[in-house]
């Protein structure tokens, strides 16, 4: 399937945004002020694809039309514009829909209340329907690690983090004490808590926890 | 800045293309896709996590209700959506040049494409194209495409050392640690916030 890398799905979805001329303030711009107001009022990462933690990116992109790019093509407009949405997940199609309007519903509906024939998120099985009609197929898909999930990658980059800071901590020691330093680390890390998807803090968090 | 989150970039471009072209595309894409992976090529350049391209035919822009105005359009269009590491100039020189054939490949479908050589009027094509991010998330912010192989490759190593090495007596546990340390020592670079860069 053109729309599957491995166990990474990439979803297209191209939503027609509401026109309604007389209104002070249009549905797109209202869609940029609400995602804008998301960046600034969020604190490290957390948002809609925070909650939805399978993940692995996402955007969200208002098309206000095609672009001309010169004669001898032809200018021509879109008579809607439209909202992209554009993510790479972990697994099935009709469980992230789902996860989307049960886990983040309150930004889910502030952005798609915008656009035409969105039925809700009360509904999921609708909504699931609704995303689906506006779904367009991936015509080629690239992902570079395309066998590890969301929280595999998070685990492997606190142990990378949390091995570099062993090593440099615990050079020349002796080998009894190495060793029980080491099974005493990897219980440590065993049983920390996974990361937090979406954060820019990287090794700082693997300090504090470890 | 929308179409960056920590590390990651956000592009994404659209180009109209004559209907008939769109089936040549369509066709390279499957041969690539079954006999010769661009992913291959896209692997080698080793700073884009994930990218796509998409061909919406001139009648597939989704119409949901009658009230929804028509679109009357002559052209089938390619969206390209790129999730890179590095600064938008760094990843269109190295586009141009080192993916230079596959990228003439696909662009030439598509009207007043330059070619990917030189580089300026590709970077001008690209710009008229380009169509800013609104919102853009990444799980891992603090970590390239390079950090993530190499946090996999660490991950794995990590956990057959700590399977082989339970019960070791002290001295060959210290070897074997020796061992370990060789094989990871250049998986090791330090992630965390992103250099600026323009």
């Amino acid at each position: 399937m053109s729309n599957q890398s491995g166990s990474i799905y990439g979803l297209t979805i191209i939503s027609p945004i509401k026109d309604e001329p007389h209104l002070e303030i249009s549905h797109s711009l209202a869609i940029r002020m609400y995602l804008q107001h998301l960046h600034t009022i969020l604190k490290d990462g957390e948002g809609p694809f925070f909650k939805v933690n399978s993940t692995h990116m996402a955007r969200l992109v208002v098309l206000d039309d095609v672009v001309y790019f010169g004669m001898p093509s032809c200018e021509e407009h879109l008579q809607s514009k439209y909202l992209i949405f554009e993510s790479n997940f972990d697994g099935e199609l009709d469980t992230y829909l789902s996860r989307l309007a049960r886990d983040a519903k309150e930004e889910v509906h502030n952005i798609w209340q915008h656009c035409i024939g969105y039925p809700g998120v009360e509904n999921t099985d609708a909504f699931i329907s609704y995303m689906k009609r506006c779904q367009v197929e991936t015509t080629f898909y690239f992902a570079d690690v395309n066998d590890k999930s969301v929280q595999q990658t998070l685990r492997a980059l606190q142990t990378q983090s949390a091995v570099a800071s062993f090593i440099e901590k615990n050079q020349g020691m002796p080998p009894n004490e190495l060793q029980n330093a080491f099974v005493d680390f990897s219980k440590r890390l065993r049983n920390a808590p996974p990361p937090k998807p979406g954060s820019t803090k990287g090794k700082e968090l693997t300090d504090k926890v470890l | 800045m929308p179409n960056i989150h920590g590390k990651a970039y956000a592009m994404n471009t659209i180009s109209p293309m004559k209907p008939w072209k769109t089936y040549i595309l369509r066709f390279l894409f499957f041969f690539w896709r079954h006999y010769k992976p661009l992913g291959d090529g896209l692997v080698g350049l080793s700073f884009i996590h994930f990218a796509r391209w998409v061909i919406v035919p001139r009648y597939a822009f989704p119409r949901l209700s009658e009230q929804q105005p028509k679109n009357d359009l002559q052209y089938d269009y390619l969206l390209f959506f790129s999730n890179f590491n590095g600064t938008w100039n760094q990843y269109i020189d190295a586009f141009s040049a080192v993916l230079f054939e596959g990228l003439n490949l696909i662009w030439r479908w598509s009207e007043k494409f330059p070619g990917s050589r030189p580089v300026t009027p590709f970077k001008n094509f690209i710009v008229r194209g380009q169509v800013e991010t609104d919102y853009y998330y990444t799980a891992y912010p603090h970590a390239a495409t390079n950090d993530v192989k190499a946090a996999h490759r660490v991950q794995l190593a990590f956990d057959d050392f700590e399977r082989q090495s339970s019960g070791m007596p002290p001295a060959k546990f210290a070897e074997a640690y020796q061992q370990f340390l060789v094989k990871i020592q250049s998986d090791l670079g330090e992630t965390g916030e992103a250099p600026v860069g323009t």
